[in-house]
């Protein structure tokens, strides 16, 4: 094992991978001189070719993923923050999901879809929005976000390989974030789909993701001197999602608190509020709480702090289920 | 370049298919035969016959939306038998009688349609992208009218195609039209072409009536694209003969098209075109092009044949929910 951040190991997730499969190419916009480092020095090992910067045109950037892809190469395509998707947002999502599906073919799209999202850099909405829970709502595309390096690796790595369009955002709060990854020499992927326990315990279980996870283990360290004792559990992906794990930690714990760091309405959060309500009403001892953005554009500078999911407005969810 | 008989007849004959295949369509729609609606392109089937006769099995293809690509399928040797099929929910259909009015035939390489006019422009890139780094020397043929022109994706894919010299042949079939809004009163110049100049993207106009004086004009940016000289730009002046849609007003702004204007175009039908100049040449006789007119019906009633005796498409719910993805 060694320690690496989790920016390293989303790049060594891309390096191996593009080893591995001459097929998988990057394409994005300042990837080559890496904007964000998890493409620092990919250029020199793979070429301006298979690292390919595009001019500011999202469209024609997705495409030339779009377009690959069809012809049967695996792109991988960095959006560099989340929401500049939104500005080819009818190829990769509308057009990307129904590609399978609706034509009834045996083909479909390998594409990845990455960015950096989230609070944390006071950068204001258009730098700092989610997107998973945008792209769960369009059927056809995987969704998956890591919390950890072990599991950022592991992730993009089965990202890569899936058969399927995957968006697979990092969250620009915890780029930094350290952990113990695999030797270089062994592969492993940590497998899309597939929630996992990231702190066990009895009283009430958490469901967060990515910073909100962090934050979540601090509170849950926190609780523990009061006797509190939360079970913390990482989705990792959001379609397909595990809801199986929650309602088997929920036999446990009758009480769930959903920390979701995007607008409340319309969000996942309530999505796993809903499927909660529907396949274990009679778990729950109190109704499922939630911890979301405020309806309301995200404000840059200080005020991003104002109204970001935090340790303490989990801490008080926490405390108002158990109530 | 000057064409061959052998490739005059090719041409004359996917023209007579094509304006058969199209009549055959709307007539379907007029029946209440076909799901969902119908763009004709009745005026404005020689383009798509000229661009794609020759083509490769290999160039990729995106098909202009009138007439749902069938003049362009067609032209370039897919067997669009399953094409009706699908246009009537059939299990037989291209996607299994999923999508209605789009089609799929990745093998021949046309991928998709979408209801986003411009969808073509995006994809087109990658396509292109791909032939060049695989060196294979396939050439993209990217069909679309003149409305798609307004969309911002049309500026990427010419400004990347061009950067990157991919073979890229941007199609313009411009029939003036786009629902009700005219390209005269959308567009900012006369001709959609002047586009490629702020690209120094070598352009062509061509009279897209003539299927010869297209097919002619598209062979040399074939070859060009192959040859991996770059993109290239050709605009099509064609027409189109009814409304947008079987059912939709045929509205010039929000006043009716007139007559006269309609008896103008059908001045210039391209099957009369080109019949009246097979003659002259003495490539076909009158005998030889009434022979191509039957043949065309023929296989157009065993296309129906086959669409009108497959079943309808009747998965279950969970059978289509379970293949929302591959493994």
């Amino acid at each position: 094992m060694r320690t690496i951040t989790l920016i390293e190991a989303i790049k060594e997730a891309y390096q191996e991978e593009m080893r591995r499969d001459e097929n998988v190419f990057m394409v994005g916009q300042d990837i080559r001189g890496a904007i964000f480092p998890h493409t620092k020095g990919l250029v020199e090992e793979f070429g301006p070719q298979r690292i390919l910067d595009t001019p500011i045109a999202e469209s024609g950037m997705y495409g030339v993923a779009l377009g690959a892809a069809q012809e049967g190469m695996r792109p991988i395509v960095d959006f560099m923050f989340g929401g500049f998707s939104y500005v080819t947002f009818s190829e990769c999502s509308v057009t990307t999901g129904q590609y399978h599906f609706l034509h009834g073919s045996p083909r479909s799209l390998p594409i990845v879809m990455t960015a950096g999202v989230g609070t944390g850099q006071r950068l204001a909405n258009d730098h700092a929005m989610s997107i998973h829970g945008t792209f769960a709502h369009h059927p056809g595309i995987k969704v998956a976000m890591p919390s950890t390096p072990y599991d950022a690796k592991g992730m993009f790595k089965a990202a890569i390989r899936d058969n399927n369009p995957v968006m697979i955002p990092w969250h620009m709060g915890i780029m930094m974030l350290k952990g113990e990854v695999p030797d270089l020499d062994e592969d492993y992927v940590v497998p899309l789909g597939v929630a996992d326990v990231k702190r066990e315990g009895s009283d009430v279980t958490v469901m967060a993701n990515s910073l909100q996870l962090q934050h979540a283990l601090k509170v849950a360290d926190k609780l523990e001197k009061e006797g509190i004792s939360c079970e913390v559990i990482d989705p990792r992906s959001f379609v397909p999602f595990d809801l199986d794990t929650v309602l088997k930690s929920l036999e446990k714990t009758h009480r769930l608190v959903v920390v979701d760091e995007d607008w409340e309405s319309g969000s996942f959060a309530n999505t796993v509020s809903a499927n909660v309500m529907e396949a274990g009403f009679d778990l729950l001892d109190a109704p499922v709480t939630r911890v979301t953005l405020p309806n309301m554009p995200i404000p840059g500078g200080y005020m991003e702090d104002y109204i970001a999911p935090n340790p303490e407005k989990i801490e008080a969810a926490i405390r108002k289920v158990l109530a | 370049m000057s064409l061959s008989k052998e490739q005059m007849v090719k041409l004359f004959t996917n023209l007579v298919r094509a304006s058969h295949y199209d009549k055959m369509m709307y007539r379907r729609m007029m029946q209440g035969k076909l799901i969902g609606f119908y763009h004709p392109a009745e005026g404005a089937i020689a383009p798509g016959v000229g661009a794609c006769t020759f083509l490769n099995k290999d160039d990729n293809l995106n098909p202009h939306h009138r007439g749902h690509g069938i003049t362009h399928m067609l032209s370039k040797g897919i067997d669009v038998s399953t094409f009706l099929a699908e246009h009537t929910g059939k299990e037989t259909g291209c996607c299994k009688g999923r999508s209605a009015w789009h089609f799929h035939y990745p093998d021949d390489k046309v991928y998709q349609q979408s209801g986003f006019i411009g969808h073509n422009f995006a994809p087109a890139v990658g396509w292109g992208h791909a032939a060049k780094v695989r060196g294979m020397g396939q050439v993209v043929m990217n069909c679309s009218g003149d409305g798609s022109y307004g969309e911002g994706r049309a500026h990427e894919s010419m400004l990347m195609c061009q950067n990157w010299q991919l073979p890229v042949i941007f199609f313009c079939e411009n029939n003036g039209m786009a629902i009700f809004s005219s390209a005269e009163e959308m567009h900012p110049t006369e001709d959609i072409s002047s586009m490629a100049q702020a690209y120094g993207m070598p352009a062509v106009i061509v009279d897209g009536q003539d299927v010869f004086a297209v097919a002619e004009v598209a062979m040399a940016a074939i070859d060009r694209a192959r040859k991996g000289k770059g993109p290239s730009f050709v605009e099509c002046k064609t027409m189109r003969y009814n409304e947008h849609d079987i059912g939709t007003p045929d509205l010039k702004g929000w006043e009716a098209r007139s007559e006269e204007e309609h008896a103008e175009m059908r001045k210039r039908e391209p099957v009369a075109l080109a019949t009246e100049r097979i003659l002259a040449d003495g490539i076909l006789s009158q005998t030889e092009i009434e022979g191509i007119h039957e043949a065309a019906l023929k296989e157009i009633e065993g296309v129906e044949d086959f669409a009108d005796s497959s079943e309808i498409s009747r998965p279950s719910e969970a059978e289509l929910l379970a293949d929302v993805f591959v493994d």
